[in-house]
């Protein structure tokens, strides 16, 4: 019991101090070009091309990868900024996927 | 009148394309379309009229229309909080993507042969435009459902063959754009590793 109550107490620590990191998760699209995806992730988060190349086959293989991580209201951010551009993009929170 | 050849990259970021006179009125039409489509998703008359200063709507459900949906998608796979985060972004969202379309259409409308020369900046603008006009398209070709060898062998009076002749056309222009784009890039990060 005692160890639960802390494990709780850590969890809820963790997310008032914002610890707990949130996601941002691409889904794979039929309609958006392959090279677009991969000019997108290098132009709005800075990634090499050998690293976005990397993210968009994960999406496209796998059918979802996480593009990038920080606080709720970074990847808010980050999800705008795909939507503008017209990537299927979440946020979630990182402890939840 | 010949048909475009895409776009080359003339010098340091700077992406150049002719279009022929009927490339052009397609072009401007679909622009016009998504203009008009995301101004359809007008922001309620009772808004609190602060609220709409600093862009919060009165839409916190997504949009019905399929098309809309695609391009106003949900942040959250949470109803409460895709709702609350609508609520928030939308307007600016479809604001930003009006200005694409409109920037697009600028260039085109200001140029009396066809030929446009853009920036970096008009280059993303184009290239966000263009996709929209691709993802509205295929949203009206199922493209979710129906493969592009399916869609190849549409019946030649078949309206949605010319609507697919045109979603790979447009494909073909961005793809000649995002050539000329990542290359430039590409010449920017070796320059940036010699640098160092």
């Amino acid at each position: 019991m005692v160890k639960t109550a802390d494990k709780i107490e850590e969890e809820i620590r963790a997310i008032f101090s914002g610890d707990t990191p949130w996601v941002t998760i691409v889904w794979d699209d039929p309609v958006n070009l392959q090279t677009y995806v991969v000019y997108v992730f290098m132009e709005l988060f800075g990634y090499s091309k050998a690293r976005a190349t990397e993210l968009m086959l994960k999406v496209h293989n796998e059918g979802k990868a996480i593009v990038s991580t920080g606080s709720r209201e970074e990847m808010e951010h980050d999800v705008a900024r795909l939507h503008e551009y017209g990537l299927w993009a979440t946020l979630q929170r990182g402890d939840q996927l | 009148m010949t048909a475009t050849e895409g776009f080359k990259r003339h010098g340091d970021h700077s992406y150049v394309a002719t279009f022929a006179e009927s490339e052009k009125e397609v072009l401007l039409n679909l622009c016009e379309q998504i203009i008009e489509l995301l101004a359809e998703r007008q922001d309620h008359g009772n808004d609190d009229p602060l609220a709409a200063m600093v862009g919060i709507t009165s839409h916190d459900s997504p949009p019905e229309d399929e098309v809309l949906h695609r391009l106003l998608p949900n942040a959250y796979a949470d109803q409460v909080d895709a709702s609350e985060f609508r609520r928030y972004t939308e307007s600016t969202l479809r604001q930003k993507k009006q200005a694409h379309a409109i920037s697009m259409r600028i260039h085109l409308k200001s140029s009396d042969d066809g030929t446009v020369d853009l920036d970096h900046d008009n280059a993303n603008a184009w290239l966000g435009a263009i996709n929209d006009i691709r993802l509205a398209l295929g949203v009206r070709l199922k493209v979710e459902n129906n493969s592009h060898e399916e869609l190849e062998l549409l019946a030649p009076d078949d309206p949605l063959r010319g609507v697919y002749a045109v979603y790979t056309w447009l494909g073909w222009l961005q793809e000649t754009l995002l050539s000329a784009l990542i290359d430039d890039a590409d010449e920017d990060e070796e320059t940036q590793l010699g640098n160092s």
